[in-house]
């Protein structure tokens, strides 16, 4: 308990700390501490339910949407997160979460839009084929990491920004722009069949989809996998020392592009989950940086699979409500800020250790 | 036609010397750098802002101050707190992308950018900065092969505790190193907003520091190599933008996406065709310095 206590707590302080300052930011720049006390209420109530009204005779509705709203983006980040923090697991960097999102994105919205299939079936191809995308894009890295000796850092970098320009600047603009009807034009590629949409959980509601179960249940699975299971085991031997991991027999070069696999199919799935989900079609652009929340996610959750469904359900539902605090001239890319910071201060993990070191010392200890 | 293009070189290419020389620096005293699209956002935002309320010419120089600042967190934390240096670089670029927004929406008022500014005056039809660009890394280069600092610096990342051995302060060289490359990164976001548009934007600098740092690997880690990789970049874009309005049908067969992604694809192309062992990143870097060790 003392030591999950110990590794939990760089990841609170600086969650903390950052709303602290975030606040005091807004207070000052925003002009008093009632304005940001009313905006930062008014995220809360946007990320987790407005129970005000909700009390005050509202519908339950005034609950429901908002937290909608966060598990949707919470699936995302959950799922991005996850990626980083698999391939952190065997002590590589996967920076290119964002571009194996993108190459999962576009595989899902093309098998959605190309394919025809019942239901259940359809949405399953469709996740495949994203999370098969996802994997072969880290493939790359991986492989060039085992063969080549390049960093993994320096190699996602490179990918993120092909990707990107291949699919958002080509193919969506071009071979896969749907064919226009009339006057609409419509930017990205073809909407998907019905038949690929993932469900949605609360009816008319709101948007929330199966992805939170499919981010909930990776999650889980990861977690198990592990701490349950023998190759998870190496995996975290790997991640921990790959000399000593070597001379006792294991695998490092197949740990490393294993891990690699799962982190990019779960980067794709992330990016399926966006498509099937909310968009029906890879739009003109993605526009938000997930694959780059990922690394946020996976940090703060200090790389542990709950730890990152922990992060994620908290920043998507920051995220989500995070819209209206633009009614106290706050813009909504503000909880991103938080995040950034709570990101900033857990890199200064060394600061906490000592922190929680002086905190949890056994009385009469060392 | 040619000189035209030559010329939109000069206008776009000096933001990416300046952030990918900057980065040499860093990396060459052992710190791996992947925060200069934060730097230079930084310096782009501080420039503009700043030059609202002085001349143009001071705010350049408080942009400049404004990527040192960063740099110096980056630092403090890869130095002091020997936190993962990759890691505080990514969260140097997502805070600055937060805060970058956040200030332009508390301070302006506005989601999409600045006012506009007076731009920098212009010599021999080009900004000050595009000179400065030219003449720059050959400085730098010179700096760090002839001069007793370039020597620490290189020998800083790749073998510190031999330095560290002769009497040299390692924390303090790389501490240097680190907010020097910050300041050259904010030179080339100050470019951005003061030279080649009049007004910061809130995407800038939409992923320039990334193609610094790719400038820099593909440059093997050279401050000539990565001014020469920054200038065969923008050239290839400027090449990109002047085809798209001269000869369209081109675009047809090779379309603008490819040429896009060619810089990154090359440097990734270049990195894996070379022999294992041939010139490639300094040996200590991205590990923090530990005087322990021997």
């Amino acid at each position: 308990m003392r030591e999950t206590a110990r590794a939990a707590l760089p990841s609170v302080a600086s969650v903390i700390t950052s709303l602290v300052v975030c606040f005091l930011a807004v207070a000052v720049l925003r002009g008093g501490l009632e304005v940001a006390l009313d905006a930062f209420l008014a995220m809360t109530w946007g990320a987790f339910g407005d129970f005000p009204r909700f009390f005050d005779g509202g519908t339950s509705a005034a609950v429901l949407r908002p937290l909608g709203e966060s598990a949707t983006k919470a699936a995302i980040l959950t799922l991005t997160g996850l990626s980083v923090a698999v391939a952190f697991r065997v002590g590589l960097f996967n920076i290119g979460a964002q571009g194996q999102l993108i190459v999962g994105a576009l595989a899902a919205a093309v098998v959605g839009a190309g394919v025809e299939l019942p239901t259940a079936l359809h949405v399953a191809l469709c996740l495949l084929a994203a999370a098969a995308g996802g994997a072969l894009y880290a493939l790359g890295p991986a492989l060039l990491k085992r063969y080549r000796g390049v960093h993994e850092v320096i190699s996602t970098i490179m990918l993120n920004w092909v990707a990107l320009s291949l699919v958002e600047n080509w193919l969506v603009t071009g071979p896969l722009r749907a064919t226009t009807t009339g006057d609409n034009s419509i930017a990205g590629t073809a909407q998907i069949h019905a038949s690929a949409e993932l469900p949605r959980l609360l009816g008319d509601v709101s948007r929330l989809n199966a992805g939170i179960l499919l981010a909930i249940a990776a999650a889980v699975a990861l977690w198990l996998w592990l701490t349950r299971f023998v190759g998870g085991f190496q995996w975290r031997a790997v991640g921990a020392n790959p000399e000593a991991a070597r001379a006792s027999g294991v695998n490092v070069g197949r740990a490393f592009i294993s891990a690699m696999l799962v982190s990019g199919a779960l980067a794709g799935l992330a990016g399926a989950v966006l498509i099937l989900g909310t968009e029906q079609r890879y739009p003109a652009t993605i526009g938000a940086p997930y694959g780059f929340d990922g690394i946020a996610m996976a940090l703060i959750g200090n790389g542990h699979p709950l730890g990152v469904l922990a992060s994620a359900l908290l920043f998507g539902g920051l995220r989500a409500g995070g819209t209206r605090m633009q009614l106290f001239g706050v813009h909504k890319s503000f909880p991103e800020l938080i995040q950034g910071l709570a990101l900033l201060l857990v890199a200064a993990r060394l600061m906490w250790m000592k922190v929680s070191d002086r905190l949890l010392k056994p009385k009469g200890g060392p | 036609m040619l000189l035209a293009l030559l010329s939109s070189v000069l206008d776009a290419a000096p933001a990416v010397v300046f952030a990918a020389v900057g980065a040499t620096l860093s990396e060459r005293a052992g710190v791996v750098n992947v925060g200069v699209e934060g730097m230079m956002r930084a310096g782009a935002f501080g420039a503009a802002a700043a030059a609202l309320v002085m001349p143009t010419p001071l705010g350049v120089l408080v942009g400049v101050a404004a990527g040192a600042l960063v740099a110096a967190l980056h630092a403090w934390l890869c130095i002091q707190g020997r936190s993962d240096q990759v890691v505080s670089g990514m969260a140097i670029n997502l805070v600055m992308l937060a805060f970058g927004q956040f200030l332009l929406e508390a301070a302006f008022s506005s989601p999409a950018g600045t006012p506009a500014i007076t731009q920098l005056p212009k010599w021999f039809g080009h900004s000050p900065l595009t000179w400065l660009a030219i003449v720059l890394p050959f400085v730098v280069h010179l700096a760090v092969t002839r001069t007793p600092w370039g020597l620490r610096l290189r020998a800083v990342g790749e073998k510190p505790q031999a330095v560290a051995a002769m009497g040299v302060r390692v924390t303090r060289l790389r501490f240097g190193a680190v907010v020097l490359s910050g300041a050259f990164a904010g030179l080339g976001g100050a470019q951005l907003s003061t030279a080649v548009l009049d007004h910061f934007e809130s995407h800038m600098p939409s992923g320039l520091g990334f193609m610094a740092v790719a400038a820099m690997v593909f440059g093997r880690w050279t401050p000539l190599g990565a001014a020469g990789a920054a200038l065969f970049f923008a050239f290839g874009d400027a090449l990109r933008i002047s085809l798209a309005s001269s000869a369209p049908g081109l675009l047809e067969v090779v379309p603008q996406g490819v040429l896009l992604a060619l810089p990154y694809a090359l440097t990734l192309l270049v990195l894996s065709l070379q022999r294992r062992g041939a010139a490639r990143a300094p040996a200590a870097l991205g590990q923090p310095y530990d005087p322990e060790l021997r």
